[in-house]
């Protein structure tokens, strides 16, 4: 059979046999959404990009939690008795295609009036009648053409977040004003004592003043503000001298305007300005569709249905009380500790735990939040809310309080002590000296040094140097919070990895099988007999085992949580627990088994190992030699043999580690003296990556899951990390250079200070200068140490 | 909110490239023309109204004001609307639009051949039609603004910005150079003299350079591009920052036309580091441009609409590169003059305004005649023939450049000039002027096969029909809204009224500003020697300016050791302090005739105008026999003067009264003078001898205009004599 | 020279009334998304547009 695709979402279509208008689709999803496009001759869709479309999921009564008011008031942006605005998440987001389609939802229903899409955020902002048109419709339909939305417990009054677009105010203005300060300096730097140049003079100068007002009161706050907070917490921070530079260079120029006996450095205060908020501005690279602060209530559902008297109603997740009946859908979300009370249960932990192996649970079994229910819908008793529930409490912790950029003191400000001191001692010792060689000099000498001094070009160093590199790995898919992750990395010393789903795949399992050969017909029956089960364990089972002639079965017992029953002729086959094919010296071992017996004589059992990522040993081996590696996993110790064949001996080895353990473990090192980094995926290792000085979360789609930490890395890149971490270190490198050509164009500013004859054109052309060439220099080396890695 | 339908005005669009295409053949047939004038000068010989001097700013004009123009109206139009999801506002505003501007291009089609003309360069069109300009340019963009608010897209496409710059700058630009004080119907002077004329004028010069061949066409690279190579912009971070850095700089790079002139220095450095800055913005947008088509090269192979695009992007780099070199001082000494700078402006309109419309002309005709292009081949053919023009067009004028350049600070051993007949310099290039002629040739071919092209395309399409289109509309916003969304849709508005309230508050602020220039006698230390034009030569410096002598002779004389051996002293700021408008030049085709007064008797000057091969061979020079024959009109010079006494030029009151007298006495002086010459006395009383029998009225020499233009030549330049006498 | 005061009026108005744009433009939003605009602008509004379309094409090849 020849291979073909999916035309709507590209995906391999040679097996079904679906074809609409000579195109052929991998499912009926797929071929609905082709009909809608084509019925509202919306089927442009598919001209701008090839097969663009998802399939659209079975979502009945999973948003039913719209119907409540309360919890739709929560998700709007915007609420008035006709219209409403809401901006929902839509991780299929990705190309030309899916604007075009957002942007033209009115074509597939009138009352939406407008929807504009944020590429970059992956987000849709709807404007629609809510008379005729309700939140839930809106999903829906967004759903029924395989855009379907992510609402989390996380949009819970999403509309009242404001965009901070201060930064930018503050960039123009000190731009705007540098701008026109240097157009107005210029002509006394180009001739002096010309006939119309004493004319206008005094004009140029004070509209230099008024020029400047803004850049000093309004763009160069922060500076002042950190740099007070640093001196009342009786640190130097790089802000301090800056500060200090912008007030003298202000007070002096305006000074020797006022008193008219120069035309002051306003050029180079708003040029310093401009370049620093230029530099902060570049540092700011963000993820808009990351986001790093992801707790529990990023997956949790917004709404839950509640049961009283049969009676069913959503209500919020909040409104949960001890002792509520609750109503879990298939594919729903658990998001409090319960009792399962009514249905079959099959659970999920892999949100919590990163082990994607199901558990099953009787009546009477305890559920824990952050499970998600595979079977069918169940009923359970709350036991506790949701803040009080096992995972959740963990977020009670005060490391989730406390902000890590903060913690400790960035190279920047270690390097600006010293600079400081040095600067000031030197500022006065000039003065000093100038006190009894030449006093009406002494001023002049005081303010030059400190205006020469201020350390732009060293405050630039860093952030356009972290910026770029921030840049580099993003593309390389290892995404960062912020800047100051990358300085972190370059201190580590010690490597803890989480186990399953870090650095195992949630994807495969590999089993093997021990024990008697099994006849041709045994297998045969034996796959017939996997194939009535659709428990996890047995369709993987049914995967791998040969194709063969299914056979009609006389007789298939399914003895829930113990195993299948079958018989065919006179062949009888048991599959599951070793208990129930009645092998009685099992082999304690602690990994997944399914246990076979044929006419009750026991034949063997497959084992289900954990798939590690590929080039893992590589890895270790790599990392072995500069850092004391470390895991730390959840589960119990079945794979210990496997881990110590595949790892370098030093390695570490610790299994039923729970949350609060990889926590409490990770402090006590910290204590003494190790920087830790925290490898993880699930919940459960969110306190452990908050705890650690760099929490890296791995993530096989980054768009959709992710625990609170400070990087987050594509699974598929997860043998490259020791590249990543020598980059962080080579970073520093760089900015320890530029702080070095930084001081000597600090040194060249200083002979003309101390030597008291800074005139403004020195200060205007070494200031640029520094600047440009620290920016130049910064962005050159980093780009070539991209180039070095992939 | 529901659905609306509306239709895109298609039929302006078309109206404005049919206008574009006519008046570009129009626009460098003159051209072609002024080429081979300056191979066969006596081409027109003896009809006034197609001189060399009279056709050249038609040519300038009809090019920037009605090819370019009228192809940028075409691009905005077509774009604006669809950017905006809406029709323009007003048709009717889109027709007084189109007429209005074509009613202007014709009315200056007629006037500068009759030599109506302020002489400013760009800005020669006399007050009437001024005024008619800035109404129709306000017109525009009321309409544009208008259509702006009835936007249905929320967000402003970055070539809308470009729209809104290009209309607010060009407003004020034309305004503030254009202040003049009428004398009658279709004369007036500038209201600023000498200096302070030649800094406006060169603010205007650049800016309009600036906001009407750049902003406008950068718009349209921001949306033709893209659209035609079905790819979106390089990057739109960075065509914002482009075109906010492109306007907070580009406003103030005017001084750099005025290196080494009477100017003080520091406002001629201030241009200069504005022009270099420049750079940075230009390359930016090129770059930008470019890039778009990165993985589209196979396109730009097919497509010639690409290939025009892709050409013209090329050619607004580097004329973009070579501007910040020229104004570069040193640069600027050699280029400044020569025709070098004849080069620089023909890279920028023939490869960036010429081929950017012709790409858009191109895109826009399949598409709104619902057919496709009637030839590929012939557009190829079309685009090849115009990149070859233009390289030959250029290169050869660089060559000459320098070679003017070169030969005219030559110096011998002993120190005086190598070359110091200006003739010399000039004969040695004319092979180079040919081969401009036939790089211009080509071009126009080229443009030619665009119009065959056209034609048989529109032919085979189906006529033009206003495009129906629908868009929800932008539902209005209430207070509440307001309070607590992050949209401000009456927020979003606001850019829009700022740009017109800025305009008026720069009218308002700018008049009460100008209010002193006007009043103020004069503000340049005038020298006491300098004296105002006697009546006489005060109307000789009228025909100077209606022949549009400018256009090849300067008046400034750089302080340069070659042009102070060549020319004379060189020229000061208090020299030009009567001169409305200022008459520097900007190029010399001649020589420069600040200091030529008493230099030739009156003899030379009138058998050199009557024909200047005769006195001085292998001159390029056309004829200008006219000036001879014809009476000069005396009607209006008091008026001429009483104006200029507004303008704080010091005539008392008796000179005006004894104005006619006076301009009789220097008359005859003049007259006499001319009697020295045996030929001049045969050939003159014949004439006399002839009228008398035949009963012709006889127009004594004294009263002809040959008279007034000999009073003005020999009183150039001669003030400063007398003072160095003094002193 | 009191031109001068002229052009410098008139130049720092028009900077000025440029940057009350500029800061208007990015208080209202316009500048938070700085990519899906220039995609947005490539797509065809028009309602009969095959016609239109197979010119293009037709161009293309």
């Amino acid at each position: 059979m020849e291979h073909k695709t999916c035309f709507h979402c590209g995906l391999d279509a040679s097996t079904s046999e679906i074809t609409f208008d000579e195109k052929s689709f991998c499912c009926n999803g797929c071929k609905t959404v082709y009909e809608i496009f084509t019925v509202n001759d919306l089927s442009c869709y598919y001209d701008l990009q090839q097969a663009p479309g998802a399939t659209p999921k079975e979502i009945a009564g999973k948003y039913n939690f719209l119907d409540n008011p309360k919890i739709v008031e929560q998700l709007l942006e915007f609420n008035d008795d006709k219209t409403q605005i809401v901006t929902l998440y839509i991780p299929h987001i990705h190309c030309s295609s899916c604007i075009w389609i957002l942007e033209n939802l009115n074509k597939l229903n009138p009352e939406i009036s407008d929807s504009t899409v944020n590429f970059g955020k992956k987000t849709v902002r709807v404007t629609y009648n809510s008379e005729n048109i309700l939140l839930k419709d809106l999903v829906t339909l967004l759903n029924s053409i395989g855009y379907e939305p992510f609402i989390s417990l996380d949009d819970y009054s999403i509309g009242k977040k404001e965009i901070n677009r201060s930064i930018i105010y503050k960039l123009g203005v000190a731009g705007f004003a540098f701008g026109n300060v240097m157009f107005l300096s210029f002509p006394e730097y180009f001739e002096v004592g010309e006939f119309w140049l004493e004319q206008y003079k005094h004009l140029f100068r004070w509209l230099m003043f008024f020029f400047s007002l803004p850049v000093v009161f309004y763009s160069a706050q922060d500076y002042f503000i950190s740099a007070f907070k640093g001196l009342r917490s009786k640190i130097l921070n790089i802000d301090v001298p800056i500060a200090l530079g912008i007030i003298v260079l202000f007070t002096r120029s305006s000074a020797e305007i006022i008193l008219n006996i120069g035309s002051g450095f306003f050029d180079s205060l708003t040029g310093l300005i401009f370049f620093l908020l230029l530099g902060k501005f570049f540092q700011q690279k963000t993820y808009s569709y990351l986001s790093f602060e992801r707790d529990y209530k990023s997956y949790f559902p917004i709404g839950i249905t509640k049961i009283n008297e049969e009676k069913e109603e959503s209500i919020q997740v909040y409104d949960i009380q001890k002792g509520d009946r609750l109503l879990i859908r298939n594919e729903e979300l658990i998001p409090v500790d319960c009792i399962l009370i009514k249905g079959k249960a099959r659970i999920d932990y892999s949100f919590v735990t990163g082990e994607s192996k199901t558990v099953s649970k009787q009546s009477g079994d305890k559920l824990f939040a952050g499970g998600k229910q595979l079977e069918g819908s169940i009923e359970v008793d709350v036991l506790k809310t949701v803040e009080q529930s096992y995972l959740t409490q963990l977020w009670s912790n005060d490391i989730f309080k406390k902000d890590k950029a903060l913690a400790f003191t960035n190279i920047t400000n270690s390097i600006s002590k010293n600079f400081t001191i040095a600067v000031l001692s030197i500022a006065f010792l000039a003065t000093a000296y100038w006190m009894f060689v030449d006093s009406n000099k002494a001023l002049n000498v005081f303010t030059s040094v400190l205006i020469i001094a201020c350390p732009c070009a060293i405050a630039l160093a860093a952030p356009f140097t972290f910026g770029n590199i921030l840049r580099i790995l993003g593309k390389k898919k290892f995404y960062l919070k912020n800047a100051s992750v990358i300085e972190q990395l370059s201190k580590i010393n010690t490597i803890i990895f989480d186990k399953t789903g870090t650095i195992t795949t949630n994807k495969e399992t590999t089993i093997n099988y021990e024990g008697l050969q099994l006849s041709q017909e045994e297998e045969i029956l034996l796959k017939s007999t996997l194939r009535g089960s659709n428990h996890p364990l047995s369709r993987s089972l049914y995967d791998i085992l040969n194709e063969h002639e299914i056979l009609t079965l006389n007789d298939y017992k399914e003895h829930l949580g113990k195993g299948i029953e079958a018989n065919y002729n006179n062949q009888n086959i048991k599959v599951g627990a070793a208990s129930f094919v009645g092998h009685s010296m099992d082999t304690a071992t602690l990994n997944t088994c399914v246990h076979i017996s044929a006419n009750n004589q026991y034949k063997g059992k497959f084992t289900f190992y954990n798939k590690y990522r590929k080039g893992l040993s590589k890895l270790f081996n790599r990392l072995k030699k500069d850092y004391d590696l470390v895991i730390l996993s959840g589960d119990n110790e079945g794979e210990k043999d496997n881990l110590t064949k595949l790892l370098p001996t030093k390695t570490k080895l610790l299994f039923n580690q729970k949350p609060e353990d990889k926590l409490e473990y990770i402090k006590y090192h910290q204590t003494e003296g190790a920087n830790v980094l925290m490898i993880g995926d699930g919940l459960n290792d969110a306190g452990a990556l908050a705890q650690s000085n760099v929490g890296i979360a791995i993530s096989e789609n980054v768009n959709v899951f992710s625990p609170a930490c400070d990087a987050i890395l594509d699974a598929s890149k997860f043998n490259q990390l020791h590249h990543y971490i020598n980059i962080s270190k080579s970073a520093i490198k760089i900015i320890k250079w530029s702080f070095l050509l930084s001081l000597i164009y600090n040194m060249i500013g200083l002979y003309f200070a101390v030597t008291g004859q800074l005139a403004p054109v020195i200060a205007a052309i070494l200031m640029p200068l520094s600047s440009i060439s620290i920016v130049v220099f910064t962005t050159i080396a980093t780009n070539l140490l991209g180039r070095k890695i992939d | 909110m529901e659905m609306q339908q509306f239709h895109y005005d298609n039929k302006i669009v078309t109206k404005f490239i049919y206008a574009t295409i006519i008046f570009g053949v129009v626009g460098m047939l003159v051209g072609l023309i002024l080429a081979f004038m300056f191979l066969f000068p006596n081409l027109t010989d003896g009809i006034s109204w197609l001189s060399f001097g009279r056709l050249r700013p038609l040519h300038t004009n009809a090019v920037i004001f009605a090819f370019v123009g009228n192809a940028m109206f075409a691009g905005v139009y077509y774009s604006l609307q669809r950017l905006l999801k809406t029709r323009m506002a007003s048709d009717l505003l889109s027709n007084i639009n189109f007429w209005g501007w074509q009613l202007i291009i014709v009315a200056a089609a007629i006037t500068l051949p009759l030599g109506i003309t302020t002489s400013k360069e760009y800005a020669e069109l006399e007050w009437p039609i001024d005024i008619a300009i800035a109404l129709i340019w306000v017109v525009f963009g009321v309409n544009m603004i208008w259509t702006i608010l009835k936007r249905r897209q929320r967000h402003l496409y970055v070539a809308v910005w470009f729209y809104i710059a290009t209309f607010v700058t060009v407003a004020v630009l034309h305004i503030f150079n254009s202040l003049e004080l009428p004398v009658s119907a279709l004369k007036s002077y500038s209201v600023y003299a000498g200096v302070q004329d030649a800094l406006v004028q060169w603010w205007y010069g650049h800016n309009a350079v600036a906001f009407f061949l750049t902003t406008p066409f950068l718009g349209l690279m921001y949306y033709f591009v893209p659209k035609a190579a079905n790819r979106p912009v390089y990057s739109y971070r960075l065509s914002i920052v482009h075109f906010w850095s492109l306007i907070f700089i580009y406003i103030w790079a005017g001084p750099h036309h005025l290196l080494y002139t009477a100017l003080p220095e520091w406002a001629q450095n201030l241009g200069v580091a504005f022009s270099v800055m420049l750079l940075m913005p230009s390359w930016g947008g090129m770059i930008n441009g470019l890039l778009t088509l990165r993985g589209a090269w196979d396109k730009v192979r097919v497509d010639p609409v690409l290939k025009f695009l892709v050409v013209a992007i090329t050619g607004y780099g580097m004329a973009t590169f070579e501007g910040p070199t020229l104004s570069l001082k040193n640069v600027n000494a050699i280029a400044h003059f020569t025709d070098w700078i004849i080069a620089h402006v023909h890279v920028g309109a023939l490869a960036w305004n010429g081929f950017m419309a012709f790409g858009i002309i191109y895109y826009l005709i399949p598409r709104l005649f619902k057919t496709k292009l009637y030839s590929l081949g012939l557009a190829n053919l079309h685009f090849w023939l115009g990149t070859l023009g233009i390289i030959i067009y250029a290169l050869p004028m660089y060559v000459a450049g320098f070679t003017q350049a070169s030969m005219w600070k030559q110096f011998n051993p002993d120190g005086s000039l190598t070359y110091g007949n200006f003739l010399e310099t000039v004969t040695e290039i004319i092979p180079m002027y040919w081969m401009r002629a036939i790089g211009g040739t080509l071009y126009i071919v080229g443009m030619l096969i665009l119009v065959y092209n056209v034609i048989a395309t529109v032919r085979s399409g189906s006529k033009v029909q206003d495009e129906l289109a629908e868009a929800p509309a932008l539902e209005r916003v209430t207070k509440r809204r307001t309070a607590n969304e992050g949209w401000h849709t009456w927020l979003e508005r606001r850019p829009v009224q700022l740009t017109l309230l800025a305009t008026v508050a720069i009218l308002i602020g700018g008049i009460i500003q100008i209010v002193p220039t006007i009043m103020v006698k004069s503000n340049i230390p005038t020298i006491a020697s300098v004296k105002p034009y006697t009546p006489l030569e005060l109307e000789g410096r009228d025909i100077y300016i209606r022949e549009g002598c400018v256009g090849c002779h300067s008046q400034m004389i750089r302080p340069f050791r070659s042009e102070v051996e060549r020319y004379g002293e060189y020229s000061k700021a208090g020299e030009y302090v009567y001169d409305h408008p200022f008459l520097w030049g900007s190029k010399r085709t001649g020589p420069d005739l600040h200091r030529v007064g008493g230099k030739y008797s009156d003899n030379w000057h009138f058998n050199h105008m009557y024909d200047p091969q005769s006195t001085s061979s292998g001159s390029i020079m056309p004829r200008y026999p006219w000036l001879i024959k014809n009476e000069l009109d005396k009607s209006q010079t008091e008026a001429k003067m009483k104006a200029m006494v507004s303008l704080g030029v010091p005539y008392s009151e008796e000179d005006i009264a004894n104005a006619k007298a006076h301009m009789l006495e220097q008359g005859n002086m003049i007259e006499e003078n001319l009697y020295t010459d045996p030929d001049f006395v045969k050939a003159y009383e014949a004439d006399k001898k002839y009228a008398l029998e035949n009963g012709e009225a006889f127009i004594e020499m004294k009263n002809r205009e040959i008279v007034a233009i000999i009073a003005y030549l020999q009183r150039l330049g001669t003030d400063i004599h007398v003072e160095t006498a003094q002193n | 020279m009191s031109v001068i005061y002229i052009l410098l009026a008139i130049s720092i108005v028009v900077a000025i009334g440029f940057f009350i744009a500029f800061i208007m433009a990015v208080k209202s939003g316009q500048y938070d998304d700085s990519y899906t605009p220039s995609v947005r602008m490539l797509f065809e509004d028009e309602l009969i547009k095959e016609n239109s379309k197979k010119s293009i094409l037709t161009k293309k090849e």
